[in-house]
């Protein structure tokens, strides 16, 4: 069964403990929400899961096998993607462009058959536009599709990311705060393209800090204090669990 | 760039020594042309990868010497000389991308000013080879590139064929890469692209081009001594894209031109020489962090831009999401 799993995962910088022994598994088709206060470790954990950071303990597992020695390029490449919490788009470029980059998986690598632009990289490119143009137009950026990145809002670059990490076709997808700055109405947005995209089969891992949001989208929920995991199981299971209520929810 | 003003671009470019008043402006434009067959390739390291380069000369150099050994001493066939001086300069600048492309900037930028001191030593101690500090004699190419307007017309189609080459590359995915590695290594690993393959690639690409650049340049010039090499012709290479503007072809083109042309046109900068570079660099620097590129670019948008206000609604099209989803499977 194709899983992402974080088995026994500790990190220290310095002599801080930024996670301790954290276990989580996200699977196809599962919105999963991470929550904790700030500086909990949550980025940490996203962080080794997409393989930005090497873990100090434990294996990041992927379909069984650990990943844990392998980098970020080649977990993307096996179809992990992700959103950053300041969104990272490149400026010099357009909408759909900026979706583009994230399909590179898929695209020609030769640099000689691009320099010459022979016929099937050509065939290749207008088959990645076209993706990624259906990717812009599907999250809700039809009315920004060649507009500079440079000209976007903030909501707007938040959708382009998660447009951008759908373009590398993954089978899971890592959100660091896709909710951090929207209105409610953006919010309500953001839930119907998380739901559509958990329905296509890809397992969300939704590290959040709008408890409502989380509740209502993921199936289970991790809570972390201080780089240890307090409480993980269901969303109401985890509402209502006392050390999560006094530490984070604030009862 | 639409095709049709290439083409005209070209065919003015090619009917240059039919309306050049005399021998000097065709020796200036060939010049304009070999130094762009460099800087065209170099322009994806520096503009496009973002990796500041500025020890090109040493590849020039290395161009230049390759074909005046293996064309000269060695007599071999100009055309094949010129192609192997591009062979070896792709492989002095793998040797050199493997070993500092990992560096980061400032550090990349010592390595390649290092590599273009030990190459101009080289050429000097390596006399056997290079005639040391007297130099060499270079021969030119074969008819019909053997007159001043043939070898501007063979400069020209080389130049035009690598333009070209490099504007395949940036408007296509590999483009798109190389502004990721420049711009966000960070979102740019996340997307799976191999930043330092990238790198190295582009690096080895204008290295090839550095050295067909100085197979011409040592044809055109007919005599290359160590001097011909010196460093602030590196920095100019530099120069010409930061001025240009990063991310743009037409901008460092035009770099080039007006860097190249300007200082001979106007006698009195030319006696100024390098004080004019850092005087314009500064100027672009202070004035124009962008580069000329960018300024052209933005001067046409406002005689297109409509003046409707922007719309920032978010509006997801969820049928539209699921059909794209169902159609990329992971």
């Amino acid at each position: 069964m194709s899983l992402l799993q974080a088995v026994m995962v500790s990190k220290h910088f310095g002599g801080v403990r930024a996670l301790d022994e954290v276990t989580l598994t996200l699977a196809p088709g599962e919105v999963h929400g991470l929550i904790g206060p700030n500086g909990s470790g949550k980025t940490t954990l996203l962080n080794m899961l997409s393989g930005y950071y090497a873990p100090d303990g434990g294996q990041i597992v992927l379909d069984g096998e650990a990943v844990t020695a392998l980098s970020v390029r080649q977990r993307a490449r096996m179809g992990l993607a992700r959103t950053f919490q300041k969104p990272r788009l490149l400026g010099d470029l357009g909408v759909l462009d900026n979706a583009m980059v994230g399909a590179w998986r898929d695209a020609p690598g030769s640099f000689v058959a691009s320099a010459l632009v022979l016929p099937f990289v050509r065939r290749k490119e207008s088959e990645l536009r076209a993706r990624a143009r259906e990717l812009v137009l599907g999250v809700g950026l039809g009315h920004a599709m060649d507009r500079p990145v440079s000209l976007l809002e903030h909501a707007e670059q938040r959708f382009l990311e998660i447009a951008r990490a759908l373009a590398s076709r993954p089978r899971f997808l890592l959100l660091d705060e896709p909710a951090g700055g929207l209105t409610a109405a953006e919010i309500g947005h953001l839930e119907a393209v998380i739901s559509t995209i958990r329905d296509a089969g890809i397992g969300v891992l939704l590290v959040e800090h709008h408890t409502d949001f989380v509740f209502r989208l993921c199936s289970s929920v991790t809570t972390l204090d201080r780089g240890t995991v307090i409480a993980q199981g269901s969303p109401a299971a985890v509402r209502s669990d006392p050390e999560v209520n006094r530490v984070y929810l604030g009862a | 760039m639409r095709p049709a003003i290439a083409v005209v671009v070209l065919a003015a470019l090619a009917a240059l020594p039919e309306w050049a008043t005399n021998q000097y402006d065709i020796h200036l434009a060939t010049l304009i042309g070999v130094y762009w067959v460099l800087i065209a390739g170099l322009n994806l390291v520096v503009g496009y990868s973002g990796q500041l380069s500025i020890g090109h000369v040493g590849l020039l150099a290395i161009g230049a010497y390759a074909y005046a050994i293996l064309a000269g001493t060695y007599d071999w066939p100009p055309y094949v000389a010129m192609l192997a001086a591009g062979g070896v300069g792709g492989v002095c600048g793998l040797l050199l991308g493997l070993t500092s492309l990992r560096l980061p900037g400032f550090y990349f930028a010592m390595a390649t000013l290092a590599f273009s001191l030990i190459v101009s030593e080289l050429s000097l101690a390596l006399g056997d080879l290079t005639g040391g500090g007297i130099g060499l004699p270079v021969p030119g190419f074969p008819p019909p590139a053997a007159s001043p307007a043939g070898f501007y017309w063979l400069v020209l189609i080389v130049a035009s064929l690598i333009t070209l080459l490099t504007w395949n590359v940036a408007r296509g995915m590999w483009g798109r890469a190389l502004l990721a590695v420049r711009d966000s290594p960070v979102a740019a690993a996340g997307a799976g692209i191999s930043i330092f393959r990238s790198k190295l690639t582009v690096f080895v690409f204008s290295s090839i081009t550095a050295g067909i650049g100085g197979a011409l340049f040592a044809a055109l010039q007919s005599y290359i001594t160590p001097e011909t090499f010196a460093f602030d012709i590196g920095l100019f290479f530099f120069v010409c894209i930061i001025i240009g503007g990063r991310g743009s072809i037409v901008g460092p083109l035009l770099g080039t031109v007006v860097l190249t042309a300007l200082p001979e046109a106007v006698a009195p900068l030319a006696r100024l020489g390098n004080f004019f570079y850092g005087l314009l660099l500064l100027v672009v620097v202070l004035l124009l962090p962008e580069g000329i590129g960018p300024l052209i670019a933005g001067l046409l948008a406002r005689f297109t831009r409509r003046s409707k206000p922007l719309s920032h609604v978010v509006q997801p099209d969820l049928d539209r999401l699921r059909a794209a989803l169902a159609q990329a499977r992971p």
